[in-house]
């Protein structure tokens, strides 16, 4: 055992070995920088039980991911900061009446079977916190139970009895009806919806951080939002095509889905043209299930079937061998 | 040993084949002879089951000619009718059995099969608190119904408006249906 | 004839659902209740311990160009019988279980014990066989349904405890409900594959100890 300890406090890792100060943890770091302000937003928007909802499935994320290591006796990598992120959105991505116990459940979920069991991050298959999601609909009602928007009505930290319930926009869209909410609330984020999703602003401001930083290309979720409102633009329901184009796009958690749940490296194609293929389905499926589906939001369930597909993804556009002979080529 | 494309060796094929097929197919002969009487009375004790549930004293079938393509079969009892209606659900057809008064009010609703979504859909036809608070709003209702989205005064079921307007859909079927019996 | 090593076969070793990974389809599809569980699996049972004396006794009777239809024929002909008995005797069961009776017929394990084994031995090992297999899948949709039961909808024994509602161990607000559709099937299956491939190895390490000992 004294020799595998050495083992796991080598860096082991193929060729090129050149140093960079990025590592997964600056990476993570940034990514939650770049969640901050629609945090922020959220506690304006919903109260401080966004926060405490927040802070807690981050918590248990960390929590899980440490308990699993130490039941295994594996090296623990929680310092990555990768489980906090996914808590983080995992949270971002549920109503703000979610009770604690359930989003503790998403969590294990999403941290232990999906990332831990198919050997930690890197190689989960699917995003961990967008499958946390479909596991919790175990529970559709406590998932589709929407609050007012206002920190007037915000649910209470421990009960959330007194909270207003309404529908959210993306209620009415799916039912093929303009919602009634304008279209600088959607924008803005003023408007009812999952914890995190609402505010396309401050989602966008994340997106340009997360640009500066270069921690994301811009190609998977402009593709991705492009499909999105060409389709929408096309197929409109209603007679103002430009106003439901808009709703689509900045109403619900396309903008979250696509900056921060399409563009997670494990999860997602390396290939440009992949990329490109990935978020054109990503967008496709969203507006199919928006459309035609069973729930309001298709967001989720459209990354996590490209996410799957990603493997096969990897295949196209694979750049040719340098001095490789005509026939590997065409291959 | 003949060989294998022999005709008489084809013929040995054909024949052990049938003879094996003959002899399952008179056992299962003599098994049905058994059975489809004990079936047929327990699908007609089910209907009557189903009936009795929204029609105090059950009823017997009538004739009755749809133009709506909603109603499949009228029961005909001493304190009015039970309809069965097949409404489109979110995933499929919702087979719901109402029973209405000879005063065209509704005494009673069932949901005799569905494929609506667990948890959601599927409470209309649960046994539980949410779904028979759901069903029984409907007894007593007349003329028309509708969910208090579209401007009636059925509360749907959480997150599954599109199977509580299925059910009004059937409700109101079976209620045109026995208005226009008299 | 070893009795003995048959029973083990079937129960864990040879296991059809657990080892074999056959009749795939109904282990995931009515695992939801006890009742499902115990009902597929006697049916299951019944009909392979039929299929396999009928299809031993004829071995030598049946040239091997038609086995195939013929053994069909035969597994068809039995699901067909428990299929009406159960509408007629046991009709909760048949509309608890509804299509995936009669699609005991292309159940592997059934077509799979006929081919592997009751095509080359002797009719009381056949039956033995059936026996031992038949019961290693019952007990595997068994647990299989108690844990999809407890988690999926908090309780224990539905269709046959307390009026069939089952006996309540977790409070109705609390059970996760994917547990008890197709992607708890799933994730529930491959755990107790998962345990009882440890459970063998476990097995077996115990066994080689012993023999080291000897």
């Amino acid at each position: 055992m004294a020799q595998m300890k050495y083992f796991y406090e080598l860096t082991i890792s193929s060729s090129p070995h050149a140093h960079s100060p990025v590592t997964t943890r600056t990476i993570m770091r940034d990514v939650l920088i770049a969640l901050a302000p629609a945090l922020l937003g959220s506690i304006y928007f919903f109260g401080f039980r966004a926060l405490m909802v927040t802070l807690v499935s981050a918590a248990a994320c960390v929590f899980f991911e440490w308990l699993y290591c130490q039941i295994l006796k594996k090296p623990c990598k929680t310092y990555d900061l990768s489980a906090c992120v996914t808590g983080v959105l995992l949270a971002f991505v549920c109503p703000v009446t979610i009770p604690y116990w359930t989003i503790i459940l998403g969590d294990a979920f999403a941290i232990l079977l999906v990332k831990m069991l198919f050997g930690g991050l890197g190689k989960n298959i699917v995003n961990p916190a967008l499958a946390g999601r479909a596991f919790m609909f175990s529970w559709p009602v406590l998932m589709s139970n929407w609050v007012k928007v206002g920190f007037s009505n915000a649910a209470g930290i421990v009960s959330t009895a007194d909270a207003v319930t309404a529908a959210t926009p993306l209620a009415s869209l799916h039912q093929g009806v303009m919602c009634s909410e304008s279209i600088g609330a959607l924008f803005l984020g003023n408007v009812g919806g999952c914890i995190g999703e609402t505010s396309a602003l401050l989602l966008l401001i994340g997106f340009v951080y997360l640009l500066i930083r270069k921690v994301i290309s811009a190609r998977i979720p402009v593709t991705y939002i492009l499909t999105v409102a060409i389709l929408t633009f096309l197929f409109p329901r209603g007679n103002d095509r430009i106003a439901w184009m808009a709703a689509q796009v900045f109403g619900g958690g396309l903008m979250l889905g696509a900056i921060f749940m399409a563009t997670d490296y494990v999860t997602s194609p390396v290939t440009k043209l992949g990329q490109i293929v990935y978020a054109v389905g990503c967008g496709v499926l969203t507006v199919m299930i928006r459309y035609f589906g069973g729930y309001n939001e298709g967001v989720s369930y459209a990354i996590l079937c490209m996410n799957v597909c990603t493997v096969l993804l990897d295949k196209i556009g694979r750049p040719v061998k340098f001095g490789a002979p005509k026939k590997e080529a065409a291959k | 040993m003949k060989t294998e494309s022999s005709a008489a060796y084809i013929a040995r094929l054909a024949i052990t084949l049938l003879l094996i097929t003959a002899v399952v197919a008179a056992a299962l002969a003599a098994v049905n002879s058994v059975t489809a009487p004990k079936i047929q009375a327990i699908n007609e004790q089910k209907t009557q089951t189903a009936i009795e549930a929204v029609l105090p004293g059950g009823g017997e079938e009538i004739a009755f000619t749809d133009d709506t393509g909603l109603v499949s079969t009228v029961y005909k009892g001493q304190s009015g009718y039970a309809v069965e209606v097949t409404p489109s659900g979110f995933n499929g057809t919702v087979t719901m059995m109402v029973g209405v008064d000879n005063a065209g009010k509704v005494l009673g609703i069932s949901v005799v099969n569905h494929t609506e979504t667990a948890g959601l859909g599927a409470e209309a036809a649960s046994q539980g608190a949410a779904g028979t608070a759901f069903r029984s709003q409907f007894t007593g209702m007349s003329g028309s119904v509708s969910v208090t989205k579209d401007g009636g005064q059925v509360d749907a079921l959480t997150g599954a408006t599109i199977t509580s307007r299925a059910v009004c859909t059937g409700v109101n079927a079976a209620l045109n249906a026995v208005a226009k019996l008299g | 004839m070893d009795f003995k090593k048959q029973f083990k076969e079937g129960l864990l070793t040879k296991n059809p659902v657990l080892v074999q990974l056959l009749g795939m389809c109904s282990t995931l599809a009515i695992t939801t209740s006890l009742f499902n569980g115990i009902g597929m699996g006697l049916a299951v049972t019944a009909i392979l311990i039929c299929s396999n004396v009928l299809i031993s006794a004829l071995r030598n009777f049946i040239p091997s160009q038609i086995r195939i239809a013929a053994y069909i024929t035969i597994i068809a002909g039995f699901v067909t019988i428990v299929d009406l008995a159960l509408q007629a005797f046991i009709p909760a069961l048949s509309a608890s279980l509804g299509v995936f009776i009669p699609l005991i017929v292309v159940n592997c394990i059934v077509l799979g014990r006929a081919e592997a084994f009751a095509s080359k031995n002797t009719v009381a090992a056949s039956a033995v066989d059936g026996l031992c297999q038949g019961i290693g899948y019952t007990c595997a949709l068994i647990i299989v349904c108690v844990i999809r039961e407890l988690l999926g909808k908090g309780t224990f024994g539905g269709g046959i405890l307390n009026g069939g509602e089952g006996i309540r161990l977790i409070p109705a607000q609390f059970p996760a409900m994917q547990m008890v559709m197709p992607v708890g099937g799933f994730l529930v299956l491959g755990f107790v594959i998962a345990g009882s491939q440890k459970l063998m190895k476990h097995l077996e390490m115990k066994n080689k100890k012993k023999e080291a000992a000897k």
